[in-house]
């Protein structure tokens, strides 16, 4: 029988202030005259809990350019949802973020760029950091659970150290070192983004030591890369098997950048119930299972271990969604992979030339298109 | 970290109950954890009030003819390591 989904990922809008570089969100962004209205969002938080997830992850863009977020959160928390807020912080007023707490917030995500405000402000191509750092003290008056996150890449690993130590500073109950994964934006930044050889092995052995170093204080939790790895990553628990992610304008799709597969129908929340989403949407059926496996999936032992690694990153990166992930050493497309880290260049680009050469995500329009 | 005899643990920060009455889990951030017997027993004692060995007597009280030294033993590891993931402060 199939199982329910754990966790549910709301995008609640695309707008966001800021414009970083690695951004997770699609290249085509949902309109802000197109997202769901509070009563929508509401009746899915209700029928989450109904159907026993646990979690929510209020996301965007970013989701505090909602201005009814604390009625979303005092929905969710109503429904009893463990409720996280993965924010950028920018705007976010002493006095707000007391609402926000009030209405049953569990958690906040809070992200950071860098240590250095200028190099900070240079990645999110808009002044953030200053205000961050603030928040940060702000959000440590309250009773929440409290994760500062990092993304990483070749541009700021060389501090990661010294990162680390700042992030301490704010006294998070948990730092998130992710290292980008490329999708969306980053994908269109790859070239600029993916991490030297050298660097990803001492930021490995760096995170290694700052989690023994704070053990039982910070809890260190990372997202390692997987175009250096041998074997591919076990892409969001399996399609359509542990997690929901419902966009701005109301489809549910099974991650992130499901949207880059051709031929997939995204049922919409304004039409059906999340239970029927979830167990006949042809999305969700798409890749469950072992059914559409190739070789060498199919007859892999690990195949119920990475359930064949990430579909998204296999249609982005060899055309065929249901091949198996080309970061997988055993893929036939694996050369793609040792292509691109062949071309990637060794030394750290300076910040002045990369500019030229980067894509800052921007808002999404006003109007539907 | 070693629990002692002053410490009064309790859910850490940002950690609380959820799930159903008949299937209670412990959520936190990124996470959850089916809780049962002993277990849930021990977690249900945690609410920052009451010592260590106040809960320790509690749980002997409760299951009779149990071995203190045992109950002591086995509750200090369980909460240690829920200490570690950041589930439990004391």
């Amino acid at each position: 029988m199939l199982a329910n989904p754990l966790a549910l990922i709301a995008e609640i809008t695309h707008r966001c202030p800021l414009h970083c570089v690695y951004c997770s969100n699609p290249l085509e962004l949902s309109a802000a005259n197109s997202e769901l209205k509070t009563e929508d969002w509401q009746r899915v938080f209700a029928e989450a809990a109904k159907m026993g997830i646990l979690h929510l992850h209020l996301t965007g863009g970013e989701p505090l350019a909602r201005t009814d977020l604390e009625e979303l959160v005092a929905s969710a928390h109503q429904a009893r949802l463990y409720t996280n807020l993965i924010t950028s912080g920018m705007g976010l007023s002493r006095q707000r973020l007391a609402r926000l707490v009030q209405a049953g917030l569990d958690h906040i995500q809070l992200s950071f760029q860098d240590s250095q405000p200028d190099r900070a402000d240079w990645i999110a191509g808009t002044k953030s950091h200053a205000h961050k750092v603030e928040l940060a003290g702000w959000i440590r008056e309250h009773r929440i659970a409290f994760t500062a996150n990092l993304v990483v890449h070749r541009q700021n690993l060389d501090d990661l150290e010294d990162t680390i130590k700042f992030l301490e500073r704010l006294r998070p109950d948990r730092i998130e070192i992710a290292h980008t994964q490329y999708y969306g934006w980053a994908l269109e930044n790859r070239a600029a983004l993916m991490p030297t050889a050298a660097q990803l092995e001492k930021a490995l052995a760096v995170v290694a030591a700052a989690a023994a170093r704070l053990k039982g204080s910070v809890r260190i939790d990372s997202v390692v890369p997987d175009y250096h790895a041998q074997f591919p990553k076990a892409c969001m628990g399996g399609w359509g098997q542990r997690l929901m992610l419902i966009n701005p304008k109301g489809e549910a799709l099974p991650c992130h950048a499901a949207g880059v597969i051709p031929g997939l129908v995204f049922d919409n929340v304004r039409e059906r119930s999340l239970p029927s989403i979830w167990n006949e949407s042809s999305a969700f059926q798409k890749f469950r299972g072992e059914d559409w496996m190739q070789e060498p999936c199919r007859t892999c032992e690990r195949r119920t271990e990475d359930f064949g690694g990430c579909r998204c990153q296999a249609f982005l990166l060899t055309g065929d969604a249901a091949a198996t992930d080309p970061v997988c050493s055993l893929a036939s497309t694996h050369h793609v992979i040792l292509e691109t880290l062949r071309q990637s260049p060794t030394n750290i680009v300076s910040p002045l030339s990369l500019s030229e050469n980067w894509k800052y995500r921007p808002n999404p329009s006003r109007n539907r298109p | 970290m070693a629990i002692d005899q002053t410490s009064k643990p309790a859910l850490a920060v940002g950690c609380r109950w959820g799930g159903s009455q008949e299937d209670p889990m412990l959520l936190f951030p990124e996470g959850a954890m089916k809780v049962q017997g002993t277990g849930l027993a021990i977690l249900e004692l945690c609410d920052g009030q009451r010592t260590f060995p106040e809960i320790v007597e509690e749980l002997h009280r409760r299951y009779l003819g149990s071995d203190e030294q045992r109950i002591r033993e086995d509750a200090a590891k369980f909460l240690e390591q829920l200490h570690e993931k950041r589930i439990v402060d004391f």
